[in-house]
């Protein structure tokens, strides 16, 4: 399928239910089966695709609905680290893991998730998956000798899991590192770790950078300035970052450093309840083509919908959508 | 019969429990009460820590659909007023009023229809209060500061004050070493008052950056937020060798977030002293494995109506409209303003409230302060013990939810208040309402906050107020939750 100039999509999530969350606490407190989550997750998971059809999205996620958060998705599927499952007061905590042996190759279980993607929808799919870098900030490391040891352990694994992805049509992969943000310093031996990640990976790679949206509020802030020059060493094709929130300031780096990478611009602020204006969102669009060509750019939210009321959630995605549509219009598209 | 006792005063809990007993026992002999109405009864006996409060020294809570002539299930007594040998008195006069027909209850001089005390009119004087704080200093003769206990506001204390600026100090110079110090650093003080407190952190805070040659002290922004116009315009000559890095704001400590939305993630230190326990709040109570909203009615005693009337030259006919009045213009109510606030000091000091428990079944349209969910709720009262009267710190949690989105992702809240930290601490002691001065106080629930906090990414902690040691008071400070 022929994507637009400035396609649409999620950076990933989309907005979780308080019915839901309550079901999946329920589940941790096993008061419903396994069985029953799961088709409880298909339900919302084809409502959340027909959500993004019907805002109009060009690319579009399964919403992430099957994850409890974006970490734990990933280290309960990950052979060898060891979860301590009393550990989750609410869905949404973090389980208290650690790594004490190697970690062996063995399949994560995306590729079942994304199958369902596939199925149920003829928009263009994306594949969002946790990065190595930020997995290993919450895995406790007791056999590794260093955190980059860890990741890139971890890397090898994923590695064969997005290979795995590719063979069933992946086109589209999105990492999500919001980490970096936090430990900048890290930024070395993340960027090694994601090239060993999507090594031999053929299909296109996005990175997500963001500030942080836990709970719905940033974790970190500053200037995406900590990225370069190192990121232009990532073998990516583009590159994720928020604006609607922070402003856009740091689009001048693009100018700066010639980034040869696309750029998904944020363009809604996920962390405030209002809906954005179609108006608000074409002048942010507008802002982002003075510093990389419309060609180059894929429109966004600033990180996932997860902790957006639904209504609003999707009424941020109609106007982004429109805001989209004006510019295009604008340039002639 | 069950008897709850809800303190631990040895020496009034004795002689109160004897009495209580043998009372009701003399009144199943005399046929006053019934067998099946023994049965079902419930005493509690507390030890009101306020002397001044809503209650009578025996007070009568009516059932759910409790309508006058149903009789009380549920009796609360304050062990500390009750004098020896006059309780058995005290309750019969009770139970008469609760259960007679509402013209005849003893006369009292309703205020209001029952509803939730977060609505009730006690609260317009507590807004008074604090409006004309300077008439009722000037009237009592004394600063609103010594009513506290202690005598002065555990806010003041310089030590407390010297540890929090240099955790501060500590926290911009990390930020400082990892270039992600703002160059606006935003704090912000929630119910200011007279500014004390924030001309105190600020001389500190320069005293520090001076004698460290750090240089932070001009990036500081201090906004000192109160809703009294009056209290800002004092605080303000408080503070001024540093009113260039001080902004005063108007703000509801209510909904700090909709003043400020231009701050949101900004603010790197919020405080307030001694303003969560005199936001507004109701009681619930958990029985039986549901909760019962408390809801109350304001009244006057009839003799106090009458002794208040005469005291101002009023027929007693008037003293409803005539309050009506106080709370809209002040003590101008009255022609004569020194009688104007003899009128409202008297009548603050009568003020009672009668109670009346209400089934959640039959509110549909109750709600539960924001971020609490009924789920949630019942998830907090799992493990709660089986029968518990507590407070929903509705201001509380609203205030508190709505200061959350202010703080920068390295910031932190600190609150200095009176908390209960645990849901058992309300079946060993009575923790509000009383009233301090013109105010209403109300010990916040912590358990409750905690909850709240977890929810929206916070963890919570309270750290007893180690500078003064008889201090009842608690720190809550936030830590991000990962």
């Amino acid at each position: 399928m022929k994507l637009p100039v400035l396609p649409t999509t999620m950076v990933g999530s989309y907005s979780m239910p308080g019915w839901l969350e309550r079901l999946k606490t329920d589940y941790f407190a096993r008061r419903i089966s396994r069985n029953d989550l799961d088709d409880i997750h298909d339900t919302v998971v084809k409502a959340a695709i027909k959500d993004q059809e019907i805002a109009g999205l060009d690319i579009v996620t399964d919403g992430e609905l099957r994850r409890d958060n974006m970490i734990d998705y990933f280290i309960e599927r990950l052979p060898g680290v060891h979860i301590d499952r009393s550990s989750k007061k609410f869905y949404y905590d973090f389980y208290d893991s650690e790594v004490v042996g190697k970690i062996p190759m063995a399949p994560l279980g995306l590729v079942e998730d994304f199958k369902f993607l596939l199925a149920n929808t003829e928009r263009v799919p994306k594949v969002c998956v946790t990065g190595p870098h930020s997995l290993t900030k919450r895995i406790r490391n007791k056999y590794y000798s260093s955190e980059a040891a860890l990741a890139m352990d971890i890397a090898r694994v994923m590695n064969m899991e997005l290979k795995e992805l590719v063979k069933v049509g992946a086109k589209l992969i999105q990492i999500d590192e919001p980490y970096y943000s936090g430990f900048p310093e890290d930024l070395d031996w993340g960027i090694a770790v994601l090239n060993a990640l999507v090594e031999g990976v053929d299909a296109k790679i996005a990175v997500h950078i963001c500030y942080g949206n836990r709970y719905g509020k940033p974790s970190w802030e500053g200037s995406y300035r900590y990225l370069f020059p190192r990121i232009l060493e990532a073998k990516i094709d583009q590159l994720s970052l928020e604006f609607a929130r922070r402003g856009g300031e740091d689009l001048e780096l693009f100018r700066e450093f010639s980034v040869p990478f696309e750029l998904g611009a944020g363009v809604i602020d996920v962390k405030t309840h209002v809906a954005e204006t179609p108006d608000i969102v074409a002048q942010r669009i507008r802002k982002v083509i003075e510093f990389v060509p419309a060609e180059r750019v894929v429109i966004l939210p600033d990180c996932g919908l997860f902790h957006v009321p639904h209504d609003i959630a999707f009424a941020k995605l109609r106007a982004m959508v429109q805001g989209a549509h004006t510019v295009r219009k604008e340039i002639g598209d | 019969m069950i008897l709850h006792l809800n303190h631990t005063r040895r020496d009034s809990a004795a002689a109160s429990t004897a009495e209580v007993v043998s009372s009701v026992l003399a009144l199943l002999e005399e046929k006053r009460l019934m067998p099946a109405q023994f049965a079902r009864l419930q005493m509690y006996l507390d030890w009101l820590q306020y002397k001044q409060n809503f209650r009578e020294p025996v007070t009568v809570t009516l059932p759910p659909g409790g309508r006058a002539g149903a009789f009380p299930t549920e009796i609360r007594v304050d062990s500390r007023r009750v004098a020896p040998g006059t309780f058995r008195d005290s309750l019969r006069r009770a139970i008469c009023s609760a259960t007679a027909a509402e013209k005849d209850s003893a006369g009292r001089l309703y205020l209001e229809e029952f509803k939730s005390f977060r609505e009730s009119i006690a609260w317009q004087f507590n807004r008074l209060y604090w409006q004309r704080l300077k008439d009722w200093e000037a009237a009592s003769g004394k600063p609103y500061e010594q009513a506290l206990p202690g005598g002065k506001s555990d806010g003041h204390n310089p030590d407390a004050i010297a540890e929090s600026v240099a955790e501060f100090w500590t926290l911009l110079k990390d930020l400082e070493s990892r270039n992600q110090l703002p160059p606006e650093v935003f704090l912000l003080e929630i119910g200011v008052g007279m500014g004390t407190r924030a001309r105190m952190w600020l001389d500190s805070f320069s005293a520090i950056d001076r004698e460290r040659g750090t240089n932070l002290y001009p990036r500081l922004r201090f906004l000192l937020g109160d809703y009294s116009m009056s209290t800002l315009e004092r605080s303000r000559s408080t503070v001024k060798e540093h009113l260039e890095l001080c902004s005063s704001i108007a703000l509801d400590a209510l909904d700090p977030i909709k003043t400020l939305s231009f701050l949101r993630h900004k603010i790197l230190y919020v405080h307030s002293t001694n303003t969560y326990d005199n936001l507004p709040d109701e009681e619930v109570v958990w029985r039986g494995n549901r909760i019962y909203w408390v809801w109350a009615r304001a009244y006057l005693p009839g003799e106090d109506a009458a002794r208040i009337a005469a005291l101002c030259d009023l027929p007693v006919s008037d003293v409803i409209k005539t309050i009506h009045r106080l709370l809209d213009v002040g003590p101008d109510c009255l022609s004569d303003r020194a009688k104007g606030m003899l009128f409202w000091m008297e009548i603050w000091k009568a003020l009672r409230t009668e109670e009346r428990l209400m089934d959640t079944m039959d509110l549909p349209d109750v709600s539960y302060p924001a971020g609490l969910s009924p789920t949630q709720m019942e998830d907090i009262l799992q493990d709660a013990p089986g029968d518990l009267r507590f407070h929903l710190s509705t201001g509380a949690l609203e205030s508190f939810r709505n200061t959350l989105p202010l703080l920068h992702p390295r910031g932190y809240l600190q609150v200095q208040d009176i908390f209960v930290t645990d849901l058992h601490e309300y079946a060993m002691g009575f923790h509000g309402p009383g009233k301090l001065d013109g105010s209403i106080v109300n010990w916040v629930n912590g358990a409750l906050l905690r909850e709240v906090a977890e929810r929206s990414g916070y963890n919570i902690h309270f750290v007893p107020f180690k500078y003064r040691p008889e201090s009842k008071t608690s720190i809550l400070y936030t830590t991000q939750r990962e």
